[in-house]
């Protein structure tokens, strides 16, 4: 058995050129192909901004950059501020299947009119809070040497579904608690 | 009688191989880098302030009444008007398809611009029912100015030099954020 392996091995062996050389020069065409592609599509981002699953963003023709700022999400579940689940909107067993979510709160989630949306107050307003804290322990100040004022900068990451009714809710809410800035998020629109 | 040719430049036949191996390892590198740093989501932005309540005294002091451009998003028009009757107020039929005609507004609102070149602000007005798409849609055609678009030359206010406009309504806020249902 040995023996008719070891032929076997050395018929094989002759087939194999000793002047064999890898084509390399092909492989280096495809390499500078991708290279040039990835160059040209190369888009550094400064800022956290991530895609959500479950969201379908709006396309926007706007060319403007996202800067880094606090963030919220409304996916057809819930309402998400800086990773933290804020609020959970009303399921109901169509949503649940696939549907139309409603984005609809729960009762005991609003107040003021059914106009502020109070957990997600007491979330911007601790961020507020936060915020202006750093701030005031920062060595950047104005030029009465006071301490950078809060900017008041929300972004609002959201489903194109979501309604006015929602959306209006939610800067509601932001604004009184000092956000004075809304970021609506979108696609970039190819041009 | 033809020069003999140089002997030196046919001795020097030997192939020359060119090591592809570094570079290619740079290659893979780089490719490397540049798919991990790479963001694949492109994402922009539409910037809207949270709209202030001015006093009744600031707007008598004004010598003339705001245009206060107002654009009210309803189910099956889309209609354009001052408070101050400024212009005269136009509704834009929604297209055969119930979809909002975006391109009217764009044009209209190109008309009211060439008009008032140095007006920014845009009072949009949503009902509740309105969805967020199309929010993003109407603000595009409001505050964007296209490449086929006539050029709009406005005065800068600082410097007193005349400079083509960037955008057509630049500055868009919610106008029933704060109170008002529809």
């Amino acid at each position: 058995m040995a023996f008719h392996k070891s032929i076997r091995s050395r018929r094989g062996r002759k087939k194999i050129h000793k002047d064999f050389e890898l084509q390399l020069t092909s492989m280096m065409d495809i390499l500078v192909i991708i290279l040039v592609f990835l160059l040209k599509s190369y888009a550094t981002s400064t800022n956290s901004f991530s895609s959500v699953p479950g969201i379908k963003l709006p396309i926007s023709k706007s060319q403007e950059m996202t800067p880094d700022s606090l963030h919220l999400i409304v996916t057809p579940e819930a309402i998400t501020f800086e990773t933290q689940r804020v609020i959970e909107f009303i399921q109901t067993p169509d949503a649940l299947n696939g549907g139309q979510p409603t984005y609809s709160f729960k009762p005991e989630d609003i107040d003021e009119g059914g106009m502020r949306i109070a957990r997600l107050y007491d979330a911007l307003n601790a961020a507020r809070e936060k915020a202006e804290v750093l701030r005031a322990k920062s060595s950047a100040r104005d030029a009465n040497g006071n301490p950078l004022p809060f900017d008041g900068v929300l972004a609002i990451q959201a489903d194109k579904r979501v309604k006015y009714d929602t959306l209006r809710k939610i800067m509601y809410t932001a604004g009184a608690a000092q956000f004075r800035i809304f970021r609506l998020l979108a696609m970039k629109q190819d041009q | 009688m033809l020069k003999r040719p140089s002997s030196r430049r046919r001795s020097n036949h030997a192939e020359v191989t060119l090591n592809l191996v570094p570079m290619l390892d740079a290659l893979v590198t780089m490719i490397s880098f540049l798919m991990y740093t790479m963001a694949f989501l492109s994402l922009t932005m539409i910037e809207s302030p949270l709209p202030m309540v001015s006093s009744e005294e600031n707007t008598q002091q004004l010598k003339e009444p705001p245009l206060q451009l107002t654009l009210t998003v309803n189910e099956n028009d889309l209609l354009l008007w001052s408070p101050f009757d400024r212009i005269p107020q136009t509704t834009i039929p929604n297209k055969e398809d119930k979809s909002p005609d975006l391109l009217k507004l764009h044009e209209t609102l190109i008309g009211i611009k060439q008009k008032y070149p140095n007006e920014t602000k845009l009072v949009l007005v949503p009902k509740s029912s309105t969805s967020y798409d199309l929010i993003v849609s109407v603000i595009d055609a409001s505050k964007n100015l296209d490449k086929t678009d006539p050029v709009i030359v406005i005065k800068n206010e600082k410097t007193g030099v005349e400079e083509q406009a960037k955008y057509l309504f630049g500055e868009v806020v919610f106008g029933n954020l704060l109170g008002g249902d529809e």
